[in-house]
């Protein structure tokens, strides 16, 4: 087995072992912050559709970080969901 | 025939089905392309659509799906009708349907844009089809839950080494959930302390209690487990230590049931009386019930960061080392130790086809293959693929080695099972695996170390099953309040949709046999894998492409499974009700469940031939996103 060949052994059994113990935790996390993410686009969406809510000079403040999780957001808000989503 | 062999076999055909079977199937049927955008790459949200690396995605997979099934099965099965039916349909049910069930569970939902089973059923077949899956799927839920309860509480009540262990994990699960979400501590220390000292419980369990030879039985005289015993003294002074109600298990599966001895006749015991069969349901049972309802309440109803999460990392750690080991023990116990690597039990105990009107009944076919279930071929599988690993696929290709590879490693975690049986043990279902671990890790730790080890199997055990119950009361809380919520506000509540949930299952629980509980569950999970493949099938004939691989494995899951239903249907009527009181609500219960398992079943059934045809005249065209 060359050194390489080694290396990309040790690399796969460390993803496998990650799978398996932590990348639910990560996907929780993440889906935990998708859902913060979500409110704080809901604060900014009056601006988006004409209707200033907050102040305007805090709206531009918080658009930048606001614009690029637009399409995310929208793909996981328009996408169709049922029970079997909830499940894992 | 002895361990070695067994490994060897399961190496044998997995290698040879996988490289020219699976292989084949990925190339020439569903050609999967690594160009093709997977809905991962096109719709990533960042969460649910994420690109993933497919040795993630694999452990991530095996993990999902590597519950209590593959170990109770084989165990179970091995029981009642011999080793070697039980070798025979975990290696013919994985080669040709299992991995067949999985893999294209996942490539289905890939094709048709990460959309869940039900969503494609909806599309594909008929839109009552999706309604009537949702039917299914809940009372399917119902049936793991109680099936899973009922094995747990009878352990829990009928070994005082155990518990502790089990109190402890939930103490860890706590202070893990504390030490990385509010101490922000580094994962490794944390890992290490949570998971030592879960496994150091666990193992602690006997310590102190010494080996009765003339009685063949274990003095529970130990701090920890005579404590425990006391303890249950105490709970069942209530009633002046008469049971609460008495239930039968024609089975002898229920692990309150002591073996037999060495003149093949049970033990009287303060649990079972073998001349009538009655088995005592005393109050401690209820106690530990009830434990495990809290404990899966918290999980249920606290945020996952809280309680469920760390509690299901502990029980990765403690399952994935305990295994681990034991299969070391497993492959070098011909060489190290040939009388434990050596199988006592019968190859073949009995085909089970003679019929006595008053007695249990349980053919070969088709009980066999609903007992072994998630080993050989499984609808959870099916439904978590499509759900949860589809929608991270980064290639196509990964679809196979994900999908197909995982299954074949469940497959050997139930041959494990199945040799852990397969060598002397003792009592029923969980205690034979937990005997078999202890033998398994006395080949590498010496005979002293036998009872801990047995300790440590039963902990295990019991953290796998209990690591799902309480995903599945997650899961049932959600349903039920999306389900019925609008009709009945008050289950919008978690707090009373959780309570409803667990209410139901203790009805179940309280029928004192889980065997066939165990048995409607696995022929609700074969339906479900059924089920699965029958939209596979219907969606592989709208792209005009050969469903023959999966078609008649849907076939024969199909009319096998709904089979078995009625098998087991007909088993509580003789058996159950006629011994009246709760035992035959709960029997009654199971039977209203088995019959409207078979007409959703039957429902889904026809509406999927419906559709079939239509496609196989050319009459419907698939939708843009069902097409290939």
């Amino acid at each position: 087995m060359s050194q390489e060949e080694k290396k990309s052994f040790w690399q796969n059994l460390k993803e496998i072992l990650y799978g398996m113990a932590s990348h639910d935790m990560s996907r929780y996390a993440l889906r935990t912050r998708a859902s913060m993410e979500h409110l704080f686009i809901l604060i900014t969406m009056g601006d988006m559709i004409g209707i200033p809510i907050l102040p305007p000079y805090y709206s531009l403040r918080l658009l930048p970080y606001v614009v690029p999780q637009i399409s995310t957001w929208k793909r996981r808000l328009l996408r169709e969901k049922d029970i079997s989503d909830a499940m894992f | 025939m002895n361990t070695f062999w067994i490994v060897v076999l399961g190496a044998i055909y997995i290698y040879l089905v996988y490289n020219y079977y699976a292989r084949r199937i990925d190339r020439d049927i569903i050609q999967s392309d690594p160009k093709r955008a997977t809905p991962a790459r096109m719709y990533m949200d960042g969460v649910d659509f994420m690109p993933t690396s497919r040795n993630v995605l694999y452990g991530y997979h095996f993990k999902s799906i590597a519950a209590a099934g593959p170990i109770v099965g084989p165990i179970t099965a091995a029981n009642i009708w011999g080793w070697l039916p039980s070798l025979l349909w975990l290696a013919i049910g994985v080669s040709f349907i299992g991995w067949v069930s999985d893999y294209t569970a996942i490539m289905v939902a890939v094709r048709n844009d990460g959309n869940s089973l039900s969503a494609i059923s909806h599309r594909l077949i008929s839109p009552r089809t999706r309604t009537i899956l949702f039917v299914f799927i809940f009372f399917y839920l119902l049936l793991v839950a109680g099936a899973f309860m009922g094995i747990m509480a009878a352990l829990m009540a009928a070994r005082p080494d155990v518990p502790f262990g089990i109190i402890i994990l939930g103490v860890m699960g706590f202070l893990g959930g504390q030490m990385l979400y509010r101490w922000k501590m580094d994962l490794i220390v944390v890992t290490v302390i949570i998971v030592g000292v879960t496994i150091l419980a666990m193992i602690l369990g006997p310590f102190g209690a010494t080996w009765n030879a003339e009685k063949g039985a274990w003095n529970w005289v130990g701090p920890i487990n005579g404590a425990t015993v006391a303890f249950n003294k105490a709970i069942d002074s209530i009633t002046g230590g008469q049971p609460v109600m008495q239930v039968v298990d024609p089975t002898n599966a229920d692990p309150r049931i002591p073996a037999p001895g060495p003149d093949g006749k049970r033990p009287k015991t303060a649990l079972y009386d073998p001349e009538t069969g009655l088995i005592n349901t005393m109050p401690s049972y209820l106690f530990w019930a009830l434990f495990l309802l809290v404990f899966s309440y918290l999980s249920a109803t606290l945020p996952i960061w809280r309680f469920a999460q760390p509690v299901n990392y502990i029980g990765f750690w403690v399952t994935f080392l305990t295994i681990g080991i034991s299969a070391i023990g497993a492959l070098l116990a011909p060489f190290i130790k040939p009388q434990v690597g050596q199988f006592a039990l019968e190859p073949v105990k009995t085909l089970g086809f003679a019929l006595d009107p008053a007695k249990p009944w349980q053919p070969l076919w088709p009980m066999l293959f609903v007992t072994i279930a998630c080993g050989s071929i499984s609808g959870w599988h099916a439904l978590f693929g499509s759900v949860g690993t589809a929608r991270q696929l980064e290639y196509e290709t990964d679809g196979l080695p994900v999908g197909g590879g995982a299954m074949f490693g469940e497959n050997a975690l139930a041959l494990l099972a199945l040799i852990a049986v397969s060598i002397p043990g003792s009592g029923g279902g969980g205690g034979r695996f937990a005997a078999g671990v202890g033998s398994l890790l006395s080949v590498l730790f010496g005979d002293g170390f036998r009872p801990f080890g047995t300790a440590l199997g039963f902990g295990v055990f019991i953290v796998i099953v209990l690591t799902v119950t309480q995903l599945i009361f997650r899961v049932m809380r959600v349903t039920l309040s999306e389900w019925v919520g609008e009709a009945f506000p008050a289950l919008k509540n978690m707090h009373v949709s959780t309570i409803v949930s667990m209410v139901l299952t203790m009805l179940l629980v309280l029928s004192g046999t889980w065997v066939y509980l165990w048995q409607l569950f696995g022929a609700a999970n074969q339906l479900m894998a059924a089920l699965s493949l029958l939209i596979v099938s219907v969606w592989l004939k709208s792209i005009k492409r050969n469903p023959a691989f999966a078609l008649w494995p849907m076939l024969f899951m199909y009319i096998t499974t709904m089979a078995a239903t009625l098998v087991t249907a007909r088993n509580l009527l003789v058996t159950i009700v006629p011994k009246g009181g709760s035992i035959a609500v709960g029997g009654w219960a199971m039977i209203a469940i088995a019959i409207l398992l078979f007409i959703t079943a039957l429902l889904i059934g026809w509406d999927g031939y419906q559709a079939y045809q239509r496609y196989a005249r050319g009459e419907a065209k698939p939708s843009a996103a069902a097409a290939d």
